[in-house]
C-alpha cells in the first residue's frame, strides 16, 4: 500500500495526512477525517451526493484522488456554517421544505453554495443546470429550487 | 378549504429533523463508526440458474485480514418472506442460484480491498441449468422448475363480483387493450446497507436501512434462531425507501451472521452496481384489460388478466398483484368486475414493494381506457370521470367501505386549475411539428395500511408518551421515518392533542429496544395508523393530567381543555394552570408521573374473504386526480412535461408543506420517470443498465411546475381527519401523461416507458385521429 503525505486545507484548517495513493477525496473525508456529511451514493460521479467545493468549484469528490487534492482548499457541508449560525442556504432549505430523506442535501447545498459564490443572481435555468448533477429521488427539486431562489436579491 | 381551528395541525412547519440533515450531522448506516468495524462483502452469482455443486472457501479464509467467510452451511437455512406461506428465499443459497445477483457466500475483512480480493478467491462449482427470463416461456408445461411449483406458477388468483358476462352483454361499447409495465428500480439515493454488532452476551445491535424495524427484528430472530430480546434493530436516518426496504433483505441477515461469527461489528453496504443488479424491483406486469360501458357513460363491466414476473424468489408478488387486480373493482362505481392473475417465477431479479404497490401499473391501463371510452362516446374525459366517480360513504362491489372521498372535488379542482376546458383538444397547432396536449388520470389507494401481512389481523401501531416534570414530553413510536416526514407529523399530532407546541415534543422512533411496536412504513400508513396511536397515547396522558389539574383548578375533569401549554376550563380560559405546573404537580406532589399509552389496532379493516376476495381492506382510502400538460416533438418523439396539476384527497393535511413535498416528489422524482424514461434492461437475467447514466431518473434540469391542490375531506377515522398521501403522489402520473400525449398527437403508447422511439413508431404506424 503506497502512501504519500499531503497537505490540504479542509474547512479552513490546514492539515497534513499520510494517505494511500489509491483513495479518493471522498474516502479521505469520510473514513480518515470522519466528516461523514458528504455522502457516497454511487462512487462514480453520477449522483452528486459527494459534492464538495474544491478551490471554489463544486466537484464530485468520488472522482478525485486524495493525493490530487494536495495543496487545495476543500469545503464540506460541515464547514459552511459560521460558528453556531447556519449558512443562509441551510436555513432556506429547512424553511422551504427542500429536505426529505436528507441524503442528497449536503451535496445539493454545496453545489448551490458554489453557484451563488460565482453567480450571486442566477436565474432558474442557471440554477437547474448548476444542480443537474445532484440527483434527488424524494423531493422533486422544486422546493430546492425555491430555497435557492429565495436567497437571491432581485 | 376548511377552516383551521387548530394551533399546530394544518401549519406548514419546517420538519423537526431538518437541522441535522442540512448540517450533515444526520448519521446514515454508512456513517456509523464503531471501533474495529469490519467490511463485509457478498459473493453474488453471475449465472441466472445453476445448481451449486461445491463452494471452496479455504483460500479466502486463509487470506491475511479476512476474519470470516460464510456460506449456507453457516446458516440455519431458514427461508424468509413477508408472507411466510410463500417463503423460499435464503440468506445464502444452498442448492441453487436462481438469478444474476443471488447471494452465495459472504466475507468479513479488515478493509474493503481485502474483502473484495477474498471474494475472488472463493471457488464455486456450478451445474448450469436452463433459465427463463420471460414468464410466458416459464409457464409452458414441461419446462424445468425454478422452485417446486408446476409450470413455475407461484400463485393464481381469480375473483369475480357481479356477473361479468352479463355485464359485457349489457354494455354498449366494449374495449380491450393490452399494456406492459417494465421492471423499474427504486433508485434510493442511499444504497442499501446494514451494520451489526454483537456484544459479549451474544446480543446483536443492528442499524439497518429498513422501513420496518420491528418486523425486521422478528425476521432476524427467525433466520438467526435468536430470541427477539437478543436483537435490537435501530432504524437509522435513511436515504429513501419507496418500498424497497420493507421487510428483511439478505444483507441484514448476512451482516448479523458475520458479526456473530467474528465477534466484531460488521458493515455491508451495496455498491451502486449491486444496488441495480440485485435489489428488488417494481414487479413487471402484462395487463389485459377489457371494459364495458353504457351509452350514457356509466362503466358497466371491467375485467382484467395480469401476468406478473415474480422473479427468482417470492417477496411481495402475491399482494402486489392482488392489489393491482383488485383495483378494477375499486376505482369508480362499477357493478360487474372480474380479475385473474398469475404470478410466475423467472430467473430475473425478484420484485418487492415499490411505491404504489401494483397500483401505478393497473392505473396506467385503467385510465388510458377511460380516455378511450370518453372518445368513443364523444364525452369529455373529465366529465366521464365525474360521472363514474366513487362517492363518500359508499361500498364498492368488492366490499370496500369508502368513508371520506373527495374524488369529484379532485377532478373539479384539476379542471379549474389547469384550464382544462380551454386546453383539451385545442392546444395543438396542426401546422407545427411540436404539438401540445393535456390529459388526466384518477386513482384510488389505501391510506391506512392492511391487515394481511405477517398474519391475518395485524395492522397495529403503538405509541407511548411520557411527560417530563417541566411539561415537555417524550413520545415513543415504532414507526419508521424514511424522509417522508412522519416524525414531524407525529410530533404535530402529539402537540395538538396535548395542547403543547411542536418544540415541546421529542420523538423517538424505530428503535425496537425503546419503542413500542408498529408494523412500519408501507402502504402510506404512518400518518393514519401511527398518528392514531400517538393520538391515543396523548389522550391517555391528557386524562391523567386533567386528573391532577381538576383538583388544582377545582373543576370537573370533563370540563377541561388543553391548549397553548395551558389547561383551563372550557369557556373560561382565565381560569388556567400551565401544563408544566400540572406535570410538576404529578411528579413531585402526587408522586405519579404522567405516562400515556396508545394502541391503534385498526378495528375497521379486514383481510378479504379467502374465497371471494370480498372485504374492506383499508380503514380509509385516498383519492387523487392529476393532469399533465405536455409538448411532443413529432420529429424526434421527445416528450416534455410542461405542467402538472395534482389534486389529492388526503383527508387533512397535518402539515401542508410536507404533503406538497410528497406530491411534488412523487410526480417529479418518480412519476414522470416511470412514464417516460425508466426501465431496467435485463438480458439473460442480468440487469445491464446499472448506473445513473444508463438508468435515467429526472434531474433538476428536467423538471416542470407542479400545481398542488390539497383536498381535505376530513376522514372520520384518521387522526384529525388525515389519510395517507405518500404513494398516491405518483400513481396516476404516467396515465395522465399518456392521455396528454394522445391529446397532443393522437397516439397511445401501451407499454412503458413512453420513449421517443415508441412515439415515432406509433405515429408512423397508426392513423391520426381527427380533431373535432
Amino acid at each position: 500500500m503506497a502512501k504519500r503525505t499531503i497537505r490540504i486545507h479542509i474547512n479552513h484548517e490546514e492539515m497534513e495526512y499520510s494517505v494511500d495513493n489509491k483513495i479518493t477525496l471522498l474516502d479521505l473525508l469520510r473514513d480518515v477525517l470522519n466528516l461523514t456529511g458528504t455522502k457516497k451514493g454511487c462512487d462514480m460521479g453520477e449522483c452528486g451526493a459527494c459534492t464538495v467545493i474544491l478551490d471554489g468549484k463544486a466537484v464530485n469528490s468520488c472522482l478525485i484522488l486524495a493525493v490530487d487534492a494536495e495543496g487545495s482548499e476543500v469545503e464540506t457541508i460541515e464547514g459552511i456554517r459560521e460558528g453556531s449560525s447556519l449558512d443562509p442556504l441551510q436555513v432556506s432549505f429547512i424553511e422551504n421544505g427542500a429536505v426529505q430523506c436528507g441524503f442528497c442535501t449536503p451535496g445539493m447545498i454545496m453545489s448551490a453554495k458554489a453557484l451563488l459564490r460565482r453567480n450571486p443572481n442566477p436565474n432558474s435555468e442557471e440554477i437547474k443546470i448548476a444542480l443537474a448533477g445532484n440527483l434527488c429521488r424524494c423531493g422533486g427539486y422544486n422546493m430546492i429550487l425555491k430555497s435557492i431562489r429565495s436567497l437571491i436579491k432581485e | 378549504m376548511i377552516t383551521n381551528k387548530y394551533d399546530v395541525i394544518g401549519k406548514g412547519l419546517p420538519r423537526i429533523d431538518g437541522l441535522v440533515k442540512v448540517t450533515g450531522e444526520a448519521k446514515f448506516v454508512s456513517d456509523i463508526k464503531l471501533p474495529g468495524i469490519l467490511c463485509g462483502k457478498i459473493l453474488r452469482s453471475r449465472l441466472p440458474h445453476a445448481r451449486i455443486l461445491n463452494i471452496n472457501t479455504s483460500k479466502a479464509e486463509h487470506m491475511l485480514g479476512v476474519k470470516a467467510v460464510i456460506t449456507a452451511k453457516d446458516t440455519l437455512k431458514k427461508t424468509f418472506c413477508i408472507n411466510m406461506r410463500m417463503a423460499n428465499n435464503l440468506l445464502l443459497q444452498n442448492e441453487k442460484v436462481r438469478y444474476v445477483g443471488d447471494q452465495i457466500a459472504a466475507v468479513a475483512a479488515v478493509d474493503e480491498e481485502i474483502a473484495l480480493e477474498a471474494l475472488s478467491l472463493i471457488e464455486v462449482d456450478y451445474e448450469e441449468l436452463p433459465a427463463f427470463f420471460d414468464p410466458f416461456e416459464a409457464v409452458i408445461p414441461g419446462k424445468p422448475k425454478i422452485h417446486k411449483e408446476e409450470n413455475n406458477i407461484a400463485l393464481s388468483i381469480s375473483r369475480s363480483f357481479g356477473d361479468i358476462e352479463k355485464g359485457f352483454n349489457e354494455s354498449n361499447i366494449v374495449l380491450e387493450d393490452e399494456f406492459y409495465s417494465p421492471p423499474v428500480a427504486h433508485c434510493c439515493l442511499e444504497p442499501r446497507g446494514c451494520v451489526a454488532s454483537v456484544d459479549a452476551s451474544g446480543s446483536l445491535t443492528v442499524w439497518a436501512t429498513t422501513q420496518t424495524p420491528h418486523p425486521l427484528r422478528e425476521e432476524l430472530s427467525g433466520v438467526l434462531g435468536l430470541p427477539m430480546i437478543k436483537i435490537r434493530v435501530i432504524q437509522q436516518f435513511m436515504g429513501g425507501g419507496f418500498g424497497s426496504r420493507m421487510g428483511m433483505d439478505p444483507i441484514d441477515g448476512i451482516t448479523c451472521l458475520l458479526s456473530l461469527k467474528t465477534g466484531k461489528p460488521v458493515r455491508i453496504v451495496n455498491t451502486r452496481d449491486e444496488e441495480f443488479l440485485s435489489s428488488r424491483i417494481r414487479y413487471p406486469m402484462w395487463i389485459w384489460l377489457k371494459t364495458g360501458v353504457k351509452r350514457n357513460g356509466r362503466l358497466h363491466a371491467r375485467q382484467v388478466k395480469i401476468i406478473t414476473d415474480n422473479g427468482a424468489y417470492s417477496m411481495e408478488g402475491d399482494t402486489v398483484m392482488g392489489n393491482a387486480l383488485s383495483k378494477v373493482a375499486q376505482l369508480y362505481n362499477i357493478p360487474n368486475a372480474k380479475y385473474e392473475g398469475k404470478l410466475v417465477y423467472t430467473n430475473n431479479v425478484y420484485g418487492g414493494a415499490c411505491r404504489g404497490y401494483g397500483n401505478p401499473q393497473i392505473t396506467y391501463a385503467m385510465e388510458i381506457q377511460m380516455d378511450k371510452i370518453a372518445e368513443a362516446l364523444n364525452m369529455d374525459a373529465a366529465e366521464i370521470r365525474l360521472l363514474n366517480a366513487n362517492e363518500p360513504d359508499s361500498v364498492t362491489i368488492s366490499g370496500l367501505q369508502i368513508g371520506s372521498c373527495g374524488l369529484k372535488d379532485c377532478i373539479r379542482e384539476v379542471v379549474d386549475a389547469s384550464g382544462w376546458a380551454q386546453k383539451r383538444g385545442r392546444l395543438s397547432d396542426h401546422k407545427s411539428s411540436v404539438r401540445r396536449g393535456i390529459g388526466m388520470a384518477n386513482m384510488i389507494h389505501g391510506g391506512s395500511g392492511v391487515k394481511f401481512f405477517w398474519g391475518d389481523n395485524c395492522n397495529f401501531s403503538a405509541a407511548t408518551i411520557k411527560f417530563n416534570s417541566d411539561g415537555t414530553a417524550d413520545v415513543f413510536t415504532g414507526s419508521a421515518e424514511l424522509g417522508q416526514g412522519s416524525n414531524t407529523v407525529l410530533a404535530m399530532i402529539a402537540a395538538e392533542e396535548c395542547g403543547l407546541m411542536i418544540e415541546d415534543i421529542n420523538i423517538t422512533n424505530g428503535d425496537t429496544l425503546v419503542t413500542p411496536p408498529c408494523r412500519g412504513a408501507w402502504a402510506s400508513r404512518q400518518t393514519f395508523t401511527a398518528g392514531l396511536a400517538v393520538q391515543l397515547a396523548c389522550k391517555d396522558a391528557k386524562r391523567q393530567l386533567f386528573e391532577v389539574a381538576s383538583y388544582l383548578l377545582e373543576a370537573n375533569q370533563d370540563d377541561l381543555v388543553a391548549k397553548n401549554r395551558k389547561i383551563f376550563v372550557k369557556g373560561n380560559p382565565s381560569k388556567f394552570i400551565a401544563i408544566a405546573e400540572a406535570a410538576s404537580e404529578a411528579f413531585f406532589n402526587s408522586g405519579v408521573p404522567i405516562i400515556g399509552r396508545g394502541i391503534n389496532d385498526d378495528p375497521w379493516s379486514f383481510k378479504p374473504d379467502s374465497k371471494t376476495g370480498y372485504g374492506n381492506i383499508n380503514s380509509a382510502y385516498a383519492f387523487a386526480t392529476q393532469a399533465a400538460e405536455v409538448e411532443v416533438d413529432m420529429e424526434t418523439g421527445c416528450v416534455t412535461v410542461l405542467n402538472m396539476y395534482c389534486a389529492h384527497d388526503l383527508g387533512r393535511a397535518i402539515n401542508p408543506l410536507l404533503a406538497e413535498c410528497q406530491i411534488e416528489g412523487g410526480v417529479l422524482s418518480m412519476g414522470i420517470g416511470y412514464a417516460l424514461t425508466e426501465k431496467l434492461i435485463i438480458e439473460n437475467g442480468e440487469v445491464k443498465n446499472r448506473n445513473f447514466a444508463d438508468y435515467k431518473i429526472l434531474t433538476m434540469a428536467d423538471i416542470c411546475n407542479v400545481h398542488t391542490i390539497l383536498v381535505e375531506t376530513v376522514d372520520s377515522k384518521g387522526p384529525f381527519g388525515a389519510k395517507g398521501v405518500g404513494e398516491p403522489a405518483m400513481i396516476p402520473t404516467a396515465a395522465a401523461i399518456a392521455n396528454a400525449i394522445y391529446d397532443a398527437v393522437g397516439v397511445w403508447v401501451y407499454d412503458l416507458p413512453i420513449t421517443p422511439e415508441k412515439i415515432l413508431k406509433t405515429i408512423n404506424n397508426k392513423q391520426r385521429v381527427l380533431r373535432r
